[in-house]
C-alpha cells in the first residue's frame, strides 16, 4: 500500500464506526432515535471503504493485487522489541471486512424499527457501532496482540448488548454467562500467545509461521501453544465444549443476536483459526482436533435444536451446528470451504435471526407453538425465512449448497468417514429443525390470538430482510467451482486461497466437484424437510406422540444435553465453593485480625476510661506521681528522690484508701 | 554581757546563729508534703485551696533559702519567689471564683460529688 491517502482510507473502516461509538455516546441524550442515522453513514462509509479494499486485493483496482499490509509501532518494549498496530488484509480479510460491514449496515437499519422506543436507543446504537469497529480491528489484526485486543473489545461489546435489557435478571445472567464461559477461552488464547512469544520473540502471524518452520519452537510446545490457541477459538465461536453461552445469549435484542451470529463474536472464532492457519497445519494433532470439535459440535448442536420451542434458540443451536462445520472445514484441510462456509452463513443467518424479530416485533413471543398460520399474515417475512431456511439446509441452488457441500465433499475424500458421517447426518438434522420451526410458525391455523391479529413488519425491517434474501440465494454463487460445467470462475476459490506453503504441507490435491456427493447432500437435506413436514404439517399430533414415546431422550435434547447442569453441579460450584471459602477467609481471618485489633484498642480505652474518675484529686495525684516517676528516671541517682517517690506512694496509698 | 556557762553559750549560739540550709529545705519539704497531702485527700475545695497555698508556700521557702545561701544567683531565687506570690493570688481569684460558681450551681465544695468530667 503505496499513498498515506489509500492507508487513510483503510484505516477509516474501523476508525469511523469507533468514530460514531464516541459521537452517540457523548451526544446519544440529544440525538434520541437520530442516533441511527449517524450509525448508518459511518458503517455505509466503512461499508464502501471495504468494497474499495476488496476491488484493491482483488486486483481491479489499478494498482492493486497484492495483500495490504502496513504496520506503525504501538508498544515499545525497549529491549523486548515492539508490538506493533498495523493493517493486514489479504482475501480473507477483504471478504470478512465487506461482510461484517454489510452485515452490520443491514442490521443497523432493521434495528432503528425494531428498537424504535427503546429508552437506551443511542447507547444500543453506540454499542452496535463498538462491536462492529472492534470486528473490523480483529480482521484486520496482522499479529496477536492486536488480534487480542479487538478480540476482547468484541467480548465486551457482546456482554452489553446481550445484556442490553438488564433489568430483566435472565437477561443479566445471560450477559455474564456469555463473559464468563468466552473468557475461559480468552485466557487460553492468551497463555497461546504468550508461548508463542517467548519462544519466537515475536507476535505477528507470519513471523511465528516462519519461526516454526525454522525449528525455533516444535514439538509438544508448539501444539500445545496451537490447541489453546484453538481454545480461544472454541469459546469465541461457541464450540462444544464451551457452547453454553450462545443459547443462552438469545436474551438480547434480536438484532444483536443477528449481528453476534453472522458477522461479529461468532466470527471471531473461525477467523482466528483462517487467520493463522499456517500456524495451524505445522500441527496435525491441532488440526485433527479442530476437526472433530468441529465435527462433533456440528452433530450436538443440531439435535439440540430438533425440540427447542424458542424460535430464537432453535436459530442459535443452528448457528452452533454451523460454526462446527466450518471448524470441520477448517481442521480437515480444505480451507477455502470453511471460510466460504463462514461468507455464505453471514448472509442467511443474519436473515433467519432478522425473521425471528420480524415474528417477535409483531407479536411478542419467542414461542413457536404460540404462533402458526402466519404465512398469510406476514408473507414477506415467510418468503425471507423460507429462502434462508433452504439455503441453511443446503438445497442446490441455494448459497449454503456451495459451501456446505464442499466441507461434507471433501470430509469424504479425505477419508475421514467418520467425520463425513457425522457432517452428513447434520445436513438431516439442519434440515428438519430449521424446517420444524418454519412449518409450526408458518403454517397450519394461529394458535394464539396474538398470531391472528400479527401483521406484517413496517419496510424499513423488511427491505434489509429482501436484500438479504437476495444474497441468501446468490452468495454463493461466486465460489461454483469449476468443474461444476457452468461457464462461471470459480472467484471465490481464486481469491481466497491458503498459502503456498498450507497447501503443500498438508499436501492436498484438487478434487472435482463430486455430483454424487452433492446429490447425496441434497437428497438428505430434502429428506430432513420431508419429515419435517409429515411431521408437523400432515399429522401435527405425531410430533407430539413421538415426543412422548421418547421422553427421557426429547428431556435430554431439551435441556441441551445437560451441559448447563454439568457445569452447574461441577464448575459453578466448584468456584461458589472457592468463593464461599474466601470470603470466609476475608471475613474470619482477615476481618478478624482488622477487628481484633479495633476491638483490643477499645478495650484498652475502656479499661483505660476508668481512671477519669472526673475528681480533680485523682489528676492531681497522677500528676505528681508522673513527676516523681520523672524525677527517678532522670535523676535515679539522688536517694532523696527514691526517698520522695516512698513518701508520696505512702500519701498516695493514704489518699486512695481515703477515698475507697 | 555575763559570762554565760561554755555549754549554755553553746546552745544559746546555737539558736541565735542563722539555721543551716538543710534546715529550710526540710521546713519547705514539710510544708509541700502537708500541702499535697490536704489537696489529695480533703473534700472541701476550700480546704484544698489552702492546702495548694501551703504547697505554693513551702516552694517558696525553698526559694528564698536558696536565694540566701547561693550568693552567685544574685536574689534571682527571691524575685522568683515575688512571682510565684504574685501569680498565686491570681490562682486564688480565680479558683476561688470557680468555687463560688461551684457552689451557686451545685449548693456544695464538696468535690466528691463534683465530677461531672467522668469518663
Amino acid at each position: 500500500m503505496e499513498t498515506v491517502g489509500q492507508q487513510l482510507i483503510i484505516t477509516a473502516i474501523p476508525a469511523l464506526p469507533a468514530l460514531v461509538f464516541v459521537v452517540l455516546v457523548l451526544f446519544g441524550r440529544l440525538l434520541k432515535e437520530n442516533a441511527q442515522y449517524v450509525a448508518i453513514l459511518g458503517v455505509t462509509i466503512s461499508l464502501v471503504f471495504s468494497v474499495f479494499a476488496l476491488l484493491f486485493v482483488a486486483g481491479i483496482v489499478p494498482g492493486g493485487g497484492e495483500p495490504i499490509e502496513f504496520s506503525k509501532p504501538w508498544i515499545n518494549l525497549g529491549d523486548g522489541g515492539v508490538f506493533s498496530m498495523g493493517v493486514l488484509i489479504d482475501g480473507l480479510a477483504a471478504v470478512m471486512l465487506v461482510v461484517v460491514c454489510f452485515v452490520s449496515l443491514m442490521i443497523q437499519l432493521y434495528s432503528g424499527a425494531f428498537m424504535e422506543g427503546d429508552k437506551r436507543f443511542a447507547w444500543f446504537y453506540a454499542i452496535l457501532n463498538l462491536f462492529t469497529a472492534s470486528m473490523l480491528g480483529l480482521v484486520l489484526a496482522p499479529n496477536f496482540i492486536q488480534l487480542y485486543f479487538f478480540w476482547e473489545l468484541v467480548g465486551v461489546c457482546s456482554y452489553l448488548l446481550v445484556g442490553h435489557w438488564f433489568e430483566k435478571p435472565s437477561a443479566r445472567d445471560a450477559a455474564q454467562k456469555a463473559f464468563l464461559v468466552t473468557r475461559i477461552g480468552d485466557a487460553a488464547l492468551f497463555i497461546g500467545i504468550i508461548i508463542f512469544w517467548s519462544t519466537t520473540g515475536s507476535v505477528a502471524f507470519e513471523d511465528i509461521s516462519q519461526a516454526a518452520q525454522a525449528g525455533f519452537i516444535g514439538g509438544s510446545v508448539f501444539t500445545a501453544a496451537v490447541v489453546l490457541v484453538f481454545i480461544g477459538a472454541v469459546g469465541k465461536s461457541a464450540q462444544f465444549p464451551l457452547h453454553v453461552w450462545l443459547p443462552d445469549a438469545m436474551e438480547g435484542p434480536t438484532p444483536v443476536s443477528a449481528l453476534i451470529h453472522a458477522a461479529t463474536m461468532v466470527a471471531a472464532g473461525v477467523y482466528l483459526v483462517a487467520r493463522t492457519y499456517d500456524i495451524f497445519v505445522q500441527s496435525p494433532t491441532a488440526m485433527l482436533v479442530v476437526a472433530y470439535i468441529g465435527g462433533f459440535t456440528a452433530l450436538m448442536a443440531g439435535t439440540m435444536a430438533l425440540v427447542k420451542k424458542d424460535i430464537k434458540r432453535v436459530i442459535a443451536y443452528s448457528t452452533v451446528s454451523q460454526l462446527g462445520y466450518m471448524m470441520l472445514g477448517l481442521g480437515i484441510g480444505s480451507y477455502t470451504a470453511g471460510v466460504f462456509h463462514l461468507y455464505n452463513h453471514a448472509f442467511f443467518k443474519a436473515l433467519l435471526f432478522l425473521c425471528a424479530g420480524s415474528i417477535i416485533y409483531a407479536m411478542d413471543s419467542y414461542n413457536m407453538f404460540e404462533m402458526g398460520g402466519l404465512r398469510r399474515r406476514m408473507p414477506i417475512t415467510f418468503w425471507a425465512m423460507v429462502l434462508a431456511g433452504l439455503s441453511l439446509s443446503g438445497i442446490f441452488p441455494f448459497a449454503g449448497f456451495w459451501s456446505k457441500d464442499a466441507i461434507v465433499a471433501s470430509a469424504y475424500e479425505e477419508h475421514l468417514y467418520v467425520l463425513f458421517a457425522m457432517a452428513l447426518l447434520t445436513v438431516f438434522l439442519t434440515a428438519f429443525y430449521i424446517f420444524r420451526a418454519i412449518f409450526v410458525a408458518f403454517t397450519g391455523e394461529p394458535r394464539t390470538e396474538a398470531a391472528r391479529n400479527a401483521t406484517e413488519s413496517p419496510g424499513i425491517m423488511t427491505g434489509p430482510m429482501l436484500i438479504l434474501a437476495f444474497l441468501s440465494v446468490v452468495s454463493g454463487w461466486v465460489g461454483i467451482p469449476e468443474s461444476f460445467g457452468l461457464p462461471i470462475r470459480d472467484y471465490f476459490a481464486e481469491f481466497v486461497v491458503p498459502s503456498e506453503f498450507a497447501t503443500q504441507t498438508l499436501g492436498l490435491e484438487d478434487q472435482a466437484f463430486s455430483f454424487w456427493l452433492g446429490g447425496l447432500s441434497v437428497l438428505v437435506a430434502l429428506l430432513g424437510i420431508g419429515v419435517a413436514y409429515a411431521l408437523y404439517v400432515q399429522r401435527p399430533e405425531r410430533s407430539g406422540a413421538l415426543a412422548r414415546r421418547f421422553a427421557p431422550v426429547h428431556t435430554f435434547l431439551d435441556n441441551g444435553w445437560y451441559f448447563d447442569a454439568l457445569y452447574g453441579a461441577t464448575f459453578v460450584r466448584a468456584a461458589r465453593w472457592l468463593g464461599r471459602a474466601t470470603n470466609g477467609f476475608d471475613r474470619n481471618v482477615l476481618g478478624g485480625l482488622v477487628g481484633g485489633v479495633g476491638r483490643g484498642a477499645m478495650r484498652t480505652g475502656g479499661l483505660l476510661q476508668r481512671l477519669q474518675s472526673g475528681g480533680v484529686q485523682n489528676y492531681a495525684l497522677f500528676i505528681l506521681a508522673a513527676v516523681l516517676v520523672i524525677g527517678v528516671i532522670v535523676g535515679a541517682q539522688y536517694a532523696v528522690m527514691v526517698v520522695g517517690l516512698i513518701a508520696l506512694a505512702t500519701i498516695a496509698a493514704f489518699a486512695v484508701g481515703v477515698r475507697l | 554581757m555575763p559570762q554565760m556557762p561554755s555549754q549554755a553559750q553553746q546552745v544559746l549560739d546555737a539558736l541565735l546563729a542563722s539555721p543551716a540550709l538543710e534546715a529550710y529545705l526540710v521546713v519547705g519539704a514539710i510544708m509541700f508534703a502537708i500541702g499535697a497531702w490536704g489537696a489529695l485527700v480533703r473534700r472541701n475545695a476550700v480546704v484544698i485551696f489552702m492546702c495548694v497555698e501551703l504547697m505554693i508556700n513551702g516552694v517558696n521557702l525553698t526559694l528564698v533559702a536558696f536565694a540566701d545561701f547561693l550568693p552567685n544567683a544574685g536574689g534571682l531565687g527571691a524575685s522568683y519567689a515575688v512571682l510565684v506570690i504574685a501569680i498565686a493570688a491570681a490562682e486564688i481569684a480565680v479558683g476561688l471564683a470557680i468555687v463560688l460558681a461551684v457552689f451557686r450551681s451545685r449548693r456544695t465544695v464538696n468535690v466528691d460529688e463534683v465530677t461531672s468530667m467522668r469518663g
